[in-house]
């Protein structure tokens, strides 16, 4: 059994710099989540959630720290292999979906596994399967453009987990979406959690998404505030 | 299977399409800019053949023999005899000199004075093959005449005179006059003509100071017999000129060590002068215009990048690495390069052909002729088209393209991801 954690921080710390004056958006992070876990970290805006992720996901590089990712210690990767690594085995979610409006949502949802090289058959076997899962098969052809905010997120959550990550991030996912889309991705969400086991990490200050978590780390000021654990998986 | 950078010329492909209204704007820049290109590069090239076409007819051949001192002096002293000249005639009969000679003439010239009994006139007296001669230098074409007619084969004692030097010795078709020059031996010899023709080319100098009066005549009134100053040799194409000149040079030179083998730029260097000043104007000019089309691309595909920046991000988080986004940045440009690139050279052909394929006339903004020189300049430049344009236009086109596309793919490796994200377009 693979007992490495998903996730794993040691004291990290994220300080930009503004106007000559250090910000400190992360201040010593350290925690571990499990593979499987479905985890939300909540807290008020500038509690540095979204730093954290970026530093979980390797798009920004920790100013004191170290943060591994499925046993690989992105702190000292080069660029490429960090792309790599985000390739392989980190998905993302974000608030504003963010697919590439020239592609069609079957283009957006498959593409990292077009980067890694797979077989158009099995491609799009695994993007069609994903999209019945998820509730939105029949709208591969369509772009971007021509998708709701709960279809276009729907998609984005397709991309992030079609290629079986590691960590799947997502930031405020439900943020720009109505009540009714926010329950129906979730619910995707969970049953992906519960089904293919995929690891979720959340930053949000949505209710609903935190009523879910199987573990809810509150920040405040860039610090672990609060990091509990329920005992019941999140409900679908 | 799909290939990881078959995937980047897609992405880049479908961002030219999407922003098809900037892409269509920095295109039609593109395409002018080519088009303009081509159209300055065909009719400067063909304006520069007919100058030189002018020039060597007029003057000394695309290529030109003579006595290496001739150029300098003038004189009679410094002539090629007919051993050397038959050296010469052997090595333009060689197999890979001939094809491209088209034809050659032989002339005697010096300087002399045309004589009447109102005055006398310095003059450059050219004794010519008049068969030859009518068919290279064309004096005695309907233009250029005025009164009376060339010289013919068999023609002694006749002369071929512009108009100005008829006017000033006061002289009319049929009327004496007696040139005198220096002979082989130094002496002054004199030697009366009839005028049987006046042509006028609207050069003063030539127009005055010409007279053309058959070779035999003039060999043997300066005591110079079967010998000659100059064979001009005129080309199928003055593109032959470098080659030509190697191969008859090397020849001459086994043969006989006393003659000069001059390519025309050397022996009219004040056309070749023109030539290289016009070319220098004319590559300022593309200059100009392709930093404005660089410009053009850096503006349009930079507003792309900062436009698309959290898109970018986006890229770089899903696995792309800072050099294939730079890759999808520089591809967009180099796609857009090279269509616009394609469509202007077509375009430029295209016009150039339908608008121009019997000439460019300019002379309706002259006043008279247009001389360079001495010589008389065509006011209709019928446009060349070369292979080596397509090729030029084109390399300039893409070193442009490559140039303007490598700023913007530089800026979007700059892009920071977690910044992107914060982007709004």
């Amino acid at each position: 059994m693979n007992t490495q954690p998903a996730v794993h921080t040691e004291e990290v710390w994220k300080v930009f710099e503004h106007d000559g004056i250090a910000v400190e958006a992360v201040r010593g992070v350290t925690m571990d989540i499990q593979p499987g876990e479905f985890v939300v970290m909540a807290g008020p805006s500038g509690s540095g959630k979204t730093t954290l992720l970026n530093l979980l996901g390797g798009l920004t590089r920790p100013t004191r720290g170290k943060v591994w990712i499925d046993g690989q210690d992105l702190t000292e990767m080069s660029e490429r292999a960090l792309a790599k690594l985000r390739l392989q085995r980190v998905g993302f979610v974000f608030q504003a979906y963010n697919l590439l409006p020239v592609l069609t949502a079957l283009e957006n949802a498959e593409f990292s596994l077009l980067l890694r090289g797979m077989a158009e058959d099995e491609r799009r076997r695994k993007v069609e399967e994903l999209f019945a899962t998820i509730g939105i098969a029949g709208l591969e052809d369509r772009r971007p453009s021509k998708l709701s905010g709960g279809q276009q997120q729907r998609v984005a959550v397709a991309r992030a987990v079609v290629g079986a990550p590691a960590l799947v991030l997502a930031d405020e996912p439900t943020a720009n979406l109505d009540r009714a889309s926010s329950v129906a991705l979730l619910d995707v969400m969970a049953e992906l959690n519960r089904e293919l086991g995929v690891t979720f990490v959340f930053a949000t200050h949505d209710p609903q998404l935190m009523e879910r978590a199987q573990r809810l780390i509150r920040l405040v000021d860039g610090a672990i505030e609060s990091d509990q654990r329920r005992e019941e998986p999140p409900v679908a | 299977m799909t290939k990881r950078w078959q995937v980047l010329p897609r992405l880049s492909w479908r961002n030219v399409r999407r922003q098809w209204r900037r892409s269509l704007l920095t295109g039609t820049a593109m395409m002018l800019g080519v088009a303009a290109l081509v159209f300055s590069r065909t009719i400067g090239d063909g304006a520069h053949e007919d100058w030189i076409d002018s020039g060597v007819r007029q003057g000394s051949g695309h290529v030109a023999v003579q006595d290496p001192g001739f150029r300098a002096s003038r004189k009679l002293e410094h002539r090629i005899s007919a051993a050397q000249w038959e050296a010469v005639a052997g090595a333009l009969e060689a197999p890979d000199v001939a094809p491209y000679v088209e034809r050659m003439t032989s002339r005697l010239e010096v300087l002399g004075l045309a004589n009447a009994p109102t005055a006398a006139v310095p003059v450059n007296i050219v004794g010519v093959d008049p068969a030859a001669e009518a068919e290279f230098s064309q004096l005695g074409v309907e233009q250029r005449l005025v009164e009376g007619r060339y010289l013919e084969p068999g023609d002694r004692l006749h002369a071929y005179v512009g108009r100005r030097l008829a006017d000033r010795l006061d002289v009319a078709l049929g009327s004496r006059l007696v040139l005198t020059a220096q002979d082989e031996s130094g002496d002054i010899a004199g030697q009366l003509v009839r005028v049987v023709g006046i042509f006028r080319t609207g050069v003063p100098e030539v127009d005055e100071g010409l007279v053309h009066v058959p070779l035999a005549t003039v060999q043997r009134w300066l005591g110079a017999e079967g010998d000659i100053t100059t064979v001009a040799i005129l080309l199928r194409s003055a593109w032959d000129v470098p080659r030509v000149l190697r191969r008859v040079r090397a020849r001459v030179e086994e043969a006989t060590d006393e003659v000069a083998v001059l390519g025309w730029r050397e022996a009219m260097p004040e056309l070749d002068a023109a030539i290289k000043l016009d070319d220098f104007w004319g590559y300022v000019f593309n200059i100009v215009l392709f930093v404005i089309v660089a410009l053009a691309i850096v503006n349009t595909v930079l507003m792309s990048v900062l436009y698309r920046t959290r898109e970018f991000g986006v890229l770089r988080a899903l696995g792309l690495t800072k050099r294939e986004t730079a890759t999808v940045v520089f591809t967009e440009g180099m796609m857009l390069t090279a269509i616009a690139g394609l469509i202007g050279l077509a375009l430029g052909y295209g016009l150039v052909w339908l608008l121009f394929r019997n000439g460019l006339d300019y002379s309706g903004a002259l006043e008279g002729d247009l001389t360079f020189s001495g010589v008389v300049l065509d006011t209709v430049v019928i446009p060349v088209y070369r292979g080596v344009q397509v090729v030029m236009s084109l390399g300039s086109i893409v070193a442009v393209g490559i140039v303007a596309s490598l700023y913007p793919a530089y800026r979007a490796t700059r892009i920071d991801v977690a910044e992107a994200m914060k982007f709004e377009a």
